[in-house]
């Protein structure tokens, strides 16, 4: 029973895993020479990043779906599927694995970190995250997830005999494997309950029977008996809540949240990043494939919960974030509010027979001519089906909903840490003080910050940040959680404060006779290629959204 | 007691009998034996030699990095087992004896890794 392997569909990992590779041999077998080979491997990173994101360009341009590693025989269930879905995420982080390998130029121009395993964990890491939402399968969602967490507890630590680093790595290490072990609890009693690892089987599984007894063989089902029944046992409701409490590390929803404040700024700042962007669109990739490909029957456990996470996760960000004096805690806790946002469209009931009978009424799909309906491909027999079929007709626009706010935090996030790295050479005390008078030292990199941080707030000309708002307001007040709109509106007020602060800092004029300073090290041109290469993004996400709107549908 | 549960009872039974003649014995001996404690008896007992110093000691931290190249490898090891036990059915051949040999490959670029570091050198 060998799977075959489609090559073409695991280039991108597989070209990122071989760089990984080559990194690590070149850097034992380069002679140690200084600064020479250090630039070498990060240029050879970028490049394997960027061959990366040109074939699942490629892929993305050819738009056929490509699948690997399946089960075979019929009704074959496959664990790499390359869809729409996993080049959106796949292509995020590579271009933020772009980024951040340019940060990282910078960062370690100061010769305190080793550069060769700097590259390789980095390379590893997205690797991960590029499996990942690839990933249909629960075994290789977990390994993906801990190839994304593994290689960042080393990338913290390795700037060396720097206490706060140790901390941060110490903090992150033993907060994930628990994440990691929680998570594994509920996967192997989802395994136990249904006796499928594979996303589509676990949901046909897990399918609900209807109020005649049956099991739902037919549209017509559906459509008549209208109520699903709950047919979730008491332990595959532990097993979602024990999953859906794994991928809350992980993405830092309160109240599993502690650990970001620390690990943010005592990690290295391309790390936390790293942290923030690609580590975080991991999570949610893994968190949105569960619940909307493999637990959608049991909605009815977790979007109460979800709803309430989202809500306490978004408050709680921003209530701490208005007191922070250090720039990196600040965004810290600013991106763990903005994972509520993110969150919240999630919670929306995925009302699936609703869903179903409102195509029905619209004449999208007539059931009753089993013609059509094997002509459109639609096989009504199991729930994953619907939902997949749901997806296409973007009726289910909550998920997407979610992805097109992840994609636009993405883009402006990264601005505003390249501009913190930027500044963070002169000023390593990274307090928010030291960006007093910023627009009149360096002009381009304040208007880059203020042009960032307006985003994050959600207000003109940041409109990359209002559309990503709208996007959920829209979903959030559609799915009917109207209080849980409210507590969000509330919550962009307060964020207006911390963000409108730290950017009106930028104008005020410095205090005389700072002497926190340190001479800027070499390394300052990618630093500014980075920030020119996330400013173009952030700028063509507000000037013509339908360039993320628009590819989710 | 059928069942999933029932089956288990053989092992709780060995384990009650196992306590029973343990335990037995141990409480027989204190029964008929006389007892008569010196201090010289109470100390603890090292084949005949005089105890000396605490039950902690250290080793040499050199030993680290080898122990955990050891874990490495066993922790590895075990994947060859189930492989092993397929690769020479049919159905399965060439392609599967390769696949392994790619997943060694990887390992082998770890030891490669660790020696250029100068990782193995006793220093």
């Amino acid at each position: 029973m060998i799977q075959s392997i489609d090559y073409w569909a695991i280039a991108a990992p597989l070209i990122l895993a071989l760089t990984a590779g080559l990194v690590l041999v070149l850097d034992a077998f380069l002679p140690a020479r200084v600064g020479g080979a250090r630039n070498v491997l990060g240029l050879i990173s970028l490049v394997g990043v960027l061959a990366a994101l040109g074939v699942v360009a490629a892929q993305a341009v050819r738009g056929d779906e490509l699948r690997t590693f399946c089960v075979p025989g019929a009704g074959a269930s496959c664990s790499f599927v390359m869809d729409s879905f996993t080049e959106v995420f796949a292509g995020l982080t590579l271009v933020a694995g772009a980024v951040v390998i340019l940060l990282s130029l910078a960062e370690l121009a100061g010769g305190r970190i080793p550069v060769g395993e700097w590259y390789f964990l980095l390379l590893a890491t997205l690797t991960g995250a590029v499996l990942l939402p690839a990933a249909r399968d629960l075994v290789m969602l977990v390994v993906a997830l801990e190839l994304v967490s593994l290689p960042v507890f080393a990338l913290t630590a390795l700037r060396r005999y720097d206490g706060r680093a140790s901390e941060a790595a110490l903090k992150l290490f033993v907060v994930s494997v628990v994440s990691t072990a929680v998570m594994l609890f509920g996967v192997s009693l989802l395994y136990g309950m249904t006796g499928a690892v594979h996303l589509d089987r676990v949901a046909a599984a897990l399918q609900p029977t209807y109020a005649d007894g049956s099991a739902s063989s037919s549209a017509q089902q559906l459509e008549i008996t209208g109520a699903v029944l709950h047919n979730g046992s008491a332990v595959v409701t532990v097993g979602v809540v024990l999953v859906l409490a794994g991928f809350a590390f992980k993405v830092a929803a309160v109240p599993f949240h502690f650990w970001a404040g620390d690990v943010y700024e005592g990690a290295p700042v391309p790390v936390a990043a790293l942290l923030s962007v690609i580590s975080k669109a991991a999570g949610f990739a893994g968190l949105i494939l569960v619940l909307s490909r493999a637990l959608v029957s049991e909605a009815a456990a977790w979007t109460p919960l979800l709803a309430i996470i989202a809500a306490l996760t978004m408050t709680v960000g921003n209530v701490l974030a208005l007191r922070q004096r250090h720039a990196v805690r600040m965004l810290a806790w600013s991106s763990v509010a903005q994972s509520g946002y993110i969150l919240a469209p999630l919670a929306v009931h995925l009302d699936i027979v609703s869903t179903m009978n409102q195509w029905v009424e619209r004449g999208v799909v007539d059931v009753s001519s089993p013609d059509q309906a094997a002509r459109a491909g639609l096989e009504l027999s199991s729930i994953s089906q619907v939902v997949e079929l749901s997806n296409q007709a973007g009726v289910l626009g909550a998920v997407n909903a979610s992805i097109a706010y992840l994609v636009f935090y993405a883009a402006m996030n990264l601005l505003a840490f390249a501009v913190v790295m930027l500044v963070s050479r002169r000023h390593p005390g990274n307090q928010l003080d030291d960006y007093r008078g910023l627009a009149f030292r360096s002009p381009g990199a304040a208007l880059s910050l203020a042009f960032a941080l307006i985003c994050l707030a959600g207000l003109p000309p940041g409109l990359a940040g209002l559309f990503a708002k709208v996007v959920v307001f829209r979903e959030i007040v559609a799915g009917g959680l109207g209080w849980l709109a409210i507590v969000m509106a509330i919550n962009t007020v307060i964020g207006l404060y911390y963000y409108l602060a730290w950017t009106a800092r930028l104008f005020t004029p410095a205090p005389a006779g700072d002497s926190r300073t340190v001479p800027a090290q070499q390394g300052r041109t990618p630093v500014v290629i980075a920030i020119g290469a996330a400013l173009l993004v952030t700028v063509a996400f507000s000037v013509v959204p339908q360039l993320v709107l628009g590819t989710l549908g | 007691m059928t069942g999933y549960f029932g089956s288990y009872v053989v092992v709780a039974v060995l384990l009650g009998v196992g306590v029973a003649i343990f335990a037995g014995g141990l409480l027989a001996n204190r029964l008929l034996r006389p007892d008569r404690p010196t201090a010289e008896k109470l100390t603890t007992y090292e084949c005949g030699v005089d105890p000396v110093g605490e039950g902690w000691a250290q080793s040499q931290i050199r030993y680290y990095v080898f122990t955990y190249l050891y874990v490495v490898f066993a922790v590895d090891a075990v994947f060859l087992f189930p492989w092993a036990t397929v690769f020479a059915d049919p159905g399965f051949g060439l392609t599967t004896l390769v696949e392994m040999f790619v997943f060694l490959a990887f390992i082998a670029l770890g030891i490669l890794y660790a020696w250029r570091k100068r990782v193995l050198t006793w220093t």
